[in-house]
């Protein structure tokens, strides 16, 4: 008979973000696989630590698991950094499966102190305006609220000025003009009310967020074979996109609402503009090969393997 | 042990450091580290400690806090107190109980360009006491009306503690100083009413003070340009939406600066006095903060906050009997320390029980911040009174309170007007 | 609030503390205004403004911190101190002292290891992509400092308490305008 244990799970987002529901029900799936041997707790709305510090939480075992933005801390994981440049996924569900596919090769040496579960994403985001972006040349003299720092790059590269602000008071920085614009997935525009305060959305899968589900090491090697088995058959590619898939379809399904209220213009690129934006903003691409290069892999290698993981998976752009 | 008993004698532990004057913040960090310790490691629990420091010192949201502490230093240490207090006695000053309804006025106007209940309070008790007692007014009475008017400095934005409210709730900063600003008008407005009818009853206690002659008057009344400058710029810019609240901390501390500069009421010594306190008192707010956090990530892993929401909705008292509880709980809490520090240590265990129960969260801020600051003045130990007494030394605990009871009734309506019609606090917010 | 006495060599370092610590509150003041100044007129932003800010406060809080424990400017419960002997005010003194010692130097100590871990991890700023652990380092030293000055402080209290009092024990305690809020 094994052991009972309980692992604290945490998770930033708030208690009703679509993410914990998915999150649970990883969890009941192993509590089920472990014959009840392994239980779960999960901590939503940073209960247990600020978001910045999930992945040190899940090293110092402050959580067993920890849902983990390694963009937060810019610099401490130029790999993962990759999958966050401009127009790579087209979408969250299987993009998540190729990013867990892909990172799987690395995850031992760039995460080397979790027990990284799965690596997953969230539905493409994309600009979302108070004025009609179409080409690269429109970001000059903006004011952005960046996803991650690599579109902060990005729109620094393009002339624009970074705003920083959390979440929730993005809303409140667009409709006051401290930002004229805002990069964020479909579906959380209309959850932090911003589809208020801007009308002009580009529906182009512009970036995607890596996150990664990790575990900590110590709780792992502390379980019976037989309950580590249950662990690693729950951290694979299918889990990463079932885990994803609740998050991405709700992402997804905010176009189609944004598209149908009153003054809200969605509008696709032609090829031509797209190829604009892929050329502009490609000087991006050479500030994060810097970063690879220190930890001794070839970016190029690092980003053709991404990119043949995401054509394999239906997932490139 | 289960984890229940493990957090009540968390509880009790704290509680006990607390009264060895252990300071707050180190009491319910040590607390807060061994307890965390004993449910989930020790390896853990100190990296946790090193994590939150490092967290709470270097997030930007919490710079709100030194910085309206900063304005609140300068604008003091530029005299604005004084020139506010003189307005306002040129001009109802020489009616009878004028000059206690002028110290309310002027604790207002201080009020709205500071952001700490005890700093309003211990300037009036500095610039306002001398001249109550110069016209013969009783000290009971002369302390009283500074203990209570400076309850405003707390209500009126900008407020520290609704700040800190504010971030440890996830609520918009902005929204909670509007929702300060008509319950503490009214706060005010019963001030006074509750002056005037004391001359009623009384004529002779309150006597009239001097009056000037009209043109001397005005020219008084000039000088309040500049505090009122201040408040248009800082609170109307952040009501407006041109800054984000810490930005308007930042700013409005440069305003203040600069006012102070042109004014020429700033010298170098005065710069060094303004900035040091603004130092010792953001140092002194983070620790507990910091704390706070340790031992909140305690109850979390005993669970305890859950318990409490579900204990108290279970209770079958009715929501309004579960807010009287609490508010029951922060009077008696009153007496052991002050606002900052009661709102760190338990707005986040009851925080859930009042979503939980579908009050508003703007409107509680503002029911939470006049409670405590109720306990500031009220028997037998409040920090405002004790703030008086250690400037105004002659005077004794018994006369101040004696002195402060009228306006604790006054406060005491006002939070039942504010529960019954929660539209006071809620309107202006709504209109952001 | 000192008495005429020259200040000795701790009262001498922890002013300049103090001083730095207060002199970075006005920093951010200036930085706040400047970006949004830039922001406002110049739809412009200084680089890193951002992460500039929040490093400076973690310094001003923790070298604001040392000054605040050596001079006894925490936020206390006195309700039990106020009403007991002079003996027993001494013990509950150097019972409270020790436990501040115990909890800062726990902090210290942590707050080393986070920072070594900042820069291993090779943490960036947003903008400038420059290595954030100096700052931390920076604000570190405040709390190193804290940990030497109450460990002077708590001798004193224990074994010469009449030096103590000579520096103003009592009445150096910044006043309660000061040190609550
Ligand atoms: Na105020
Ligand atoms: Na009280």
């Amino acid at each position: 008979q094994d052991k009972p244990v309980n692992l604290k799970m945490s998770s930033w987002v708030p208690a009703q973000h679509p993410l914990n529901p998915a999150l649970q029900a990883w969890a009941d799936d192993i509590k089920k696989a472990s014959g009840g041997t392994i239980t779960a707790t999960l901590f939503p709305s940073e209960q247990l630590g600020k978001a910045f510090d999930h992945y040190d939480m899940a090293r110092d075992g402050i959580a067993d698991l920890a849902y983990v933005n390694p963009g937060y801390q810019p610099g401490r994981f130029p790999i993962m950094a990759g999958a966050s440049l401009p127009f790579l996924f087209s979408n969250g569900k299987s993009g998540s499966a190729a990013i867990d596919a892909w990172y799987r090769q690395y995850a031992a040496k760039e995460m080397k102190d979790i027990k990284v579960c799965f690596a997953f994403v969230h539905d493409p985001g994309t600009f979302h305006a108070r004025k009609k972006i179409t080409l690269p040349t429109d970001i000059n003299g903006m004011k952005i609220r960046p996803a991650t720092s690599t579109i902060g790059q990005m729109v620094t590269l393009l002339g624009g000025t970074n705003v920083q602000a959390s979440a929730p008071a993005a809303r409140d920085a667009l409709e006051k003009g401290v930002a004229d614009a805002i990069t964020f997935p479909w579906g959380s525009i209309i959850l932090f009310g911003i589809d208020k305060v801007v009308k002009y959305h580009i529906d182009v899968p512009l970036y995607v967020t890596p996150f990664v589900w990790g575990m900590n090491k110590d709780k792992y090697e502390s379980m019976s074979a037989a309950q580590k088995k249950v662990i690693d058959d729950h951290c694979t590619s299918e889990w990463a996109e079932k885990v994803a898939a609740n998050w991405a379809d709700y992402e997804a399904a905010g176009k189609g609402k944004i598209a149908a209220e009153a003054g809200h213009e969605v509008y696709k690129l032609t090829p031509e503009q797209l190829d604009a934006w892929r050329k502009a903003v490609a000087p991006v691409e050479g500030t994060w090969a810097e970063g690879v290069k220190k930890t001794g892999e070839d970016p190029k290698a690092v980003l053709d393997n991404l990119k043949a993981s995401l054509v394999k998976y239906k997932a490139a752009l | 042990m289960s984890t229940d008993l493990v957090a009540v004698i968390g509880f009790v532990a704290l509680f006990a450091l607390m009264l060895l004057r252990v300071p707050v913040g180190m009491a319910m960090g040590l607390v807060g580290v061994v307890g965390y310790s004993y449910v989930v490691g020790v390896w853990p629990a100190l990296k946790l400690v090193g994590q939150t420091s490092l967290r709470t010192v270097s997030d930007y949201t919490f710079g709100v806090i030194p910085m309206f502490m900063l304005m609140g230093a300068i604008v003091t240490v530029s005299g604005v107190s004084r020139e506010l207090f003189k307005a306002a006695n040129s001009m109802i000053g020489h009616m009878r109980g004028g000059l206690g309804a002028a110290t309310v006025l002027a604790c207002g106007g201080f009020a709205a360009i500071s952001g700490s209940s005890v700093a309003t309070a211990a300037t009036f008790s500095n610039v306002a006491y001398p001249e109550m007692r110069r016209f013969k007014y009783p000290e009971s009475f002369s302390t009283g009306v500074i203990a209570a008017g400076g309850t405003l400095g707390a209500m009126l934005p900008p407020s520290t503690v609704l700040a800190v409210y504010a971030i440890l709730t996830e609520q918009d900063i902005g929204k909670l100083f509007m929702a300060g600003i008509i319950p503490g008008l009214l706060a005010m407005a019963m001030y006074v009413l509750t002056i005037a009818i004391i001359v009623r009853v009384r004529p002779d206690w309150l006597p009239r003070g001097e009056q000037k002659p009209w043109r001397e008057r005005f020219a008084d009344l000039k000088s309040v340009w500049a505090p009122l400058a201040l408040f248009i710029f800082v609170i109307g810019g952040l009501y407006g939406g041109f800054f984000t609240p810490t930005e308007a901390g930042g700013v409005g501390a440069t305003g203040a600066f600069l006012l102070g500069i042109a004014r020429r009421r700033l010298d170098r010594a005065k710069i060094r006095e303004a900035l040091l306190s603004a130092t010792r008192t953001a140092a002194a707010v983070f620790t507990v903060l910091i704390g706070a956090l340790l031992f909140g990530y305690f109850l979390t892993v005993t669970q305890t906050p859950q318990k409490i929401t579900d204990f108290l909705v279970h209770l079958g008292i009715g929501r309004y009997g579960v807010l009287v509880v609490l508010m029951l709980m922060y009077l008696a809490l009153g007496c052991l320390m002050d606002a900052m520090a009661m709102i760190i240590l338990t707005v986040p265990i009851v925080f859930p029980v009042i979503t939980h129960l579908g009050f508003d969260p703007i409107w509680f801020g503002i029911v939470i911040v006049m409670t405590v600051e109720l306990g500031l003045i009220t028997p037998p130990v409040g920090m405002n009174v004790f703030v008086i007494k250690s400037v105004v030394d002659r005077v004794s605990f018994a006369t101040i309170f004696r002195g402060v009871a009228p306006f604790v009734l006054t406060d005491i309506i006002r939070l039942a007007i504010i529960i019954a019609f929660p539209v006071l606090a809620m309107w202006l917010p709504s209109r952001m | 609030m000192q008495q005429a006495t020259t200040p000795n060599l701790t009262d001498r370092i922890i002013g300049t503390i103090e001083w730095l610590a207060a002199i970075s509150v006005g920093v951010v003041a200036l930085n706040i205004f400047v970006s949004v100044v830039l922001r406002k007129f110049f739809s412009t932003s200084i680089p890193d403004a951002y992460d500039f800010g929040r490093m400076l406060l973690s310094i001003l809080i923790f070298w604001g911190i040392a000054a605040t424990s050596y001079r006894g400017g925490h936020i206390t419960v006195d309700l039990l101190w106020s009403a007991v002997g002079p003996r027993a005010k001494r013990a509950i003194d150097v019972f409270a002292t020790l436990m501040l010692l115990v909890f800062v130097i726990m902090q210290t100590a942590m707050l080393f290891d986070k920072v070594r871990l900042t820069r291993i991890d090779n943490v960036l700023t947003y903008d400038l992509n420059l290595p954030t652990w100096p700052f931390y380092a920076v604000a570190w030293t405040g709390d190193a400092c804290a940990v030497i000055l109450i460990a002077v402080r708590t001798w004193r209290l224990i074994f010469a308490p009449d030096k103590l009092h000579d520096e103003g024990y009592e009445t150096a305690h910044p006043s309660i305008e000061e040190s609550k809020s």
